[in-house]
């Protein structure tokens, strides 16, 4: 059985990816993201051995206890407004990236935008710099 | 080695994401973008020095190989956690990652290969070059640039 640590846990689903009996469902709305660990026989941990977070543990089956949730508000893009990460994700990829790439222009704002968005920012970026290398060229 | 681009070259028609989508599967890595009236712009993976993506990547899925940023979908657990830390959100995953691989196996990619106007390249150099030879040129006819 698997016990998880709620205040580990980044809600990223790699636990329900690679669970062979899927036993570790998951509910995604707009807004929400919900993971569910139903209680299991099993001696497997390869959800322990790869969760991010180190959030799992393999414990004892007991039939009291309850099967755990955990739910998650989707942050929404700062740009287009759609949900499309949990916070948990985007704090330790804040804190994964080494400090001399922080120091850029706008820092690590982009975090906080989507990547569709993003590729649009990136878009608009290259368009601007043709347009202006172009009135370079011209006299 | 990445993928340049020279967007005052591309037209829009899409063919790059259609050429990288018949070679991975269904599951392509370009996305042309339609900038107002100005421009069409082929997003592509930049192979990043420093990929933020395989930083992020705790299982070692995502790494630098040389000067490309290689993916071992063995190793890969789909969490998403590259998807997120890319900052031109090219990296995508449905189950698994997905991302730009440079055509593995093949000598060019396909996407370079197919592109009729010739917007793509993996020389850093060929859209200045082509800009410094229309310069010239233009010099050598005493006309406007």
């Amino acid at each position: 059985m698997i016990r998880v640590d709620e205040s580990k846990c980044l809600g990223c689903l790699s636990c329900s990816n690679v669970c062979p009996s899927q036993n570790i469902t998951r509910l995604e709305t707009s807004e929400k993201r919900s993971i569910h660990w139903k209680k299991c026989k099993e001696e497997c941990d390869l959800c322990v051995e790869f969760c991010p977070a180190k959030a799992l543990a393999l414990v004892p089956f007991d039939e009291a206890s309850e099967e755990p949730t955990v739910t998650f508000d989707l942050v929404s893009c700062k740009i287009c407004g759609g949900g499309y990460a949990t916070e948990p994700m985007l704090r330790r990829i804040e804190s994964t990236l080494p400090l001399n790439l922080q120091k850029d222009s706008t820092g690590l704002a982009w975090i906080w935008v989507c990547p569709a968005c993003r590729r649009n920012i990136e878009a608009e970026r290259a368009t601007k710099q043709m347009v202006l290398e172009r009135s370079r060229r011209r006299p | 080695m990445p993928v340049y681009v020279d967007i005052s070259r591309c037209i829009g028609c899409r063919s790059c994401e259609v050429a990288c989508q018949r070679v991975h599967g269904g599951k392509g890595h370009v996305n042309v973008h339609m900038v107002g009236d100005h421009a069409s712009v082929p997003i592509f993976c930049h192979h990043c020095e420093e990929a933020t993506c395989a930083m992020a990547c705790f299982t070692g899925a995502l790494y630098k190989d040389g000067e490309r940023t290689a993916f071992d979908v063995e190793k890969c657990t789909g969490c998403g956690l590259c998807r997120l830390a890319c900052p031109f959100g090219v990296v995508w995953t449905d189950k698994l990652a997905h991302k730009c691989d440079l055509c593995v196996g093949r000598e060019t990619p396909t996407c370079i290969l197919t592109c009729p106007a010739n917007a793509l390249s993996t020389d850093f150099d060929q859209a200045s070059r082509r800009a410094r030879a229309r310069a010239a040129l233009a010099a050598a006819h005493g006309g406007r640039r």
